[in-house]
């Protein structure tokens, strides 16, 4: 099999297997004051300090969830009834939970899913009355999982702290990528997933600036200095832990700038050449020094052919496993957001796959590709209803 | 498979490593009557476009029609093109096959359910595409009495 889907779920990392299996028989219940419970909770309290240590931050700013969702439904919930704002292109769990429970004005991003500003015209506009219009919150991702677009998280929050908003960023798809350290950034809440680090899934983290505005999620116990109800998940902790020093100890993200992505760009370069109207939705480009997109990701549309179709015929024919942005794979029945907001064309949308990689990828990986996608593509498009290089529009065509 | 009618609580069909049937990753793989490349290469008597890339999936039917031994008009070819998943391509092979040497009558009654049927059953979200062949057939049957209407 050849795995390009490290953006969706990474495989377990053998040192979190085995930190696992041995937390399995830990018997005490983590906030019991025996010492099975005393041995439990030190396990949990190691696996924070790991956590702590890959971002930044200091043990106590670490709030274990049950995964990345349930942080960013966390933040949302603590601005319940405010003005909050947030990126066109946030994870659904972000921005369904904000439309939910806060007032929400949505930032528009450019054709590479960039926030320029948070202060969008209707924003400046009101100038005069600020404090009615700007916003507690603004949530701005670190990382896009669709697209890989990197924002300028230390501007953008920066230019939050000075119109009195606090700042949260959905750091999920970034973690182990790049580089991160929340006192740089200036960030005051960071949400943190283990599976896509190598971790078990179900568990994830939400830093927690000291001082900044908390209210818990979920209530009706005394567990995480009483931020989060629940018997703690030692097994999942111990685990994300050991994924978390491992990312540490390893360096993942100088292994991911040195060999991961040129091996991603190299397939965006081959992609560009062999596959007929291909187009590439991760910006590739550098700004300087800084990173334009996550070096792991690369999401390409091939017009005229659908993403569904595309991604099956990979799997089935080349065992090769990717993603796509679909409207038919999405559950929902619409196509991606991400690229809905910043292509703005649902053609692009739904003829999109994403390759995303790990550090095991390879120059074979890539080979593999190459060898089925460029067939497949032109398959899909020689059967398609649509003309690749020059669409028909919707208002020349449907209804013939 | 043994069972591959059989679909899981989430809606997927259980007993494959594929989430379609494997009689639905055949068609998928082998689509039966497709036209690959320009429709003008195919004579046809009529045809029918539904969906559009906006909303999803979009598919064209074009049928050739004959008369029977009892002067019935019946599809004796079917060609079809589409921009769509999986399902969309399979189903729409399955219904190729199903239509051909029906009359318009009875290949307007092909029901959605006999295609999933015919397919082994699809996951439940998937039922919309294997609609829009079925209603790009009917559009084409359609085309094909206005057109001869007045004759």
């Amino acid at each position: 099999m050849i795995y390009l889907d490290y953006s969706a779920t990474s495989p377990l990392l053998p040192c979190a297997k085995k930190a696992m299996i041995t937390a399995m028989d830990l018997v005490g219940n983590p906030s019991a004051l025996h010492t099975p419970g005393h041995l439990a909770m030190n396990k949990i309290e190691e696996a924070r300090e790991e956590i702590a240590k890959l971002i930044g931050a200091k043990p106590e700013e670490i709030l274990f969830t049950s995964g990345g969702s349930e942080s960013n439904n966390t933040v949302t919930n603590i601005f319940a009834g405010e003005k909050v704002a947030v990126s066109a292109i946030e994870h659904p769990s972000l921005l369904e939970s904000a439309r939910l429970r806060c007032e929400t004005t949505i930032l528009p991003v450019d054709d590479t899913g960039m926030v320029h500003t948070i202060f969008s015209s209707d924003l400046r506009n009101n100038n005069n009355r600020q404090s009615e219009t700007r916003p507690s919150l603004v949530s701005i991702m670190l990382a896009n999982n669709e697209i890989g677009t990197i924002n300028d998280i230390k501007k953008l929050a920066a230019e939050a702290h000075a119109a009195g908003a606090l700042f949260h960023t959905d750091a999920t798809q970034a973690l182990g990528k790049i580089a991160i350290d929340v006192k740089e950034l200036d960030v005051d809440y960071m949400t943190l997933s283990s599976h896509k680090i190598g971790g078990p899934v179900g568990i994830g983290a939400l830093y927690i600036k000291q001082g900044a505005k908390f209210k818990p999620f979920i209530v009706g116990g005394h567990q995480e200095r009483s931020r989060r109800a629940g018997t703690y998940q030692t097994v999942n902790i111990a685990g994300f832990g050991a994924a978390a020093r491992y990312t540490r100890k390893q360096n993942l993200p100088n292994i991911y700038l040195k060999k991961i992505m040129p091996l991603r760009n190299q397939l965006a370069a081959e992609i560009l050449k062999k596959v007929p109207y291909s187009s590439v939705n991760t910006p590739l480009k550098k700004n300087g020094a800084s990173l334009l997109a996550l070096p792991n990701i690369l999401n390409c549309s091939f017009e005229a052919a659908e993403g569904e179709s595309i991604q099956l015929y990979l799997d089935a024919e080349g065992d090769i496993i990717t993603s796509t942005g679909s409207a038919c794979a999405s559950g929902d029945g619409k196509p991606s957001h991400v690229i809905m907001a910043t292509k703005n064309d649902a053609e692009v949308a739904h003829s999109s796959v994403r390759f995303s990689f790990g550090p095991e990828s390879s120059k074979e990986d890539i080979d593999a590709v190459m060898n089925y996608l460029p067939n497949i593509v032109k398959r899909l498009q020689g059967i398609s209803t649509l003309t690749a290089g020059k669409i028909r529009k919707e208002d020349s065509y449907y209804g013939k | 498979m043994a069972n591959n009618k059989k679909t899981a609580a989430n809606g997927f069909l259980a007993g494959t490593d594929w989430v379609y049937t494997d009689l639905v990753k055949e068609h998928f793989l082998n689509p039966r009557n497709f036209l690959m490349g320009d429709e003008t290469k195919y004579p046809h008597d009529a045809e029918g476009i539904v969906g559009n890339p906006i909303c999803g999936d979009q598919m064209l039917m074009m049928i050739r029609v004959g008369k029977d031994g009892e002067k019935q008009e019946v599809i004796t070819d079917v060609k079809w093109k589409t921009y769509g998943c999986a399902s969309a391509i399979a189903s729409t092979s399955a219904l190729s096959e199903l239509a051909k040497g029906r009359t318009l009558d009875e290949a307007l009654n092909i029901s959605a359910e006999e295609i999933e049927e015919y397919l082994g059953g699809l996951p439940k979200h998937k039922f919309h595409c294997s609609v829009l062949g079925h209603e790009a057939l009917a559009s084409a049957i359609s085309d094909y009495r206005k057109k001869h209407a007045t004759k």
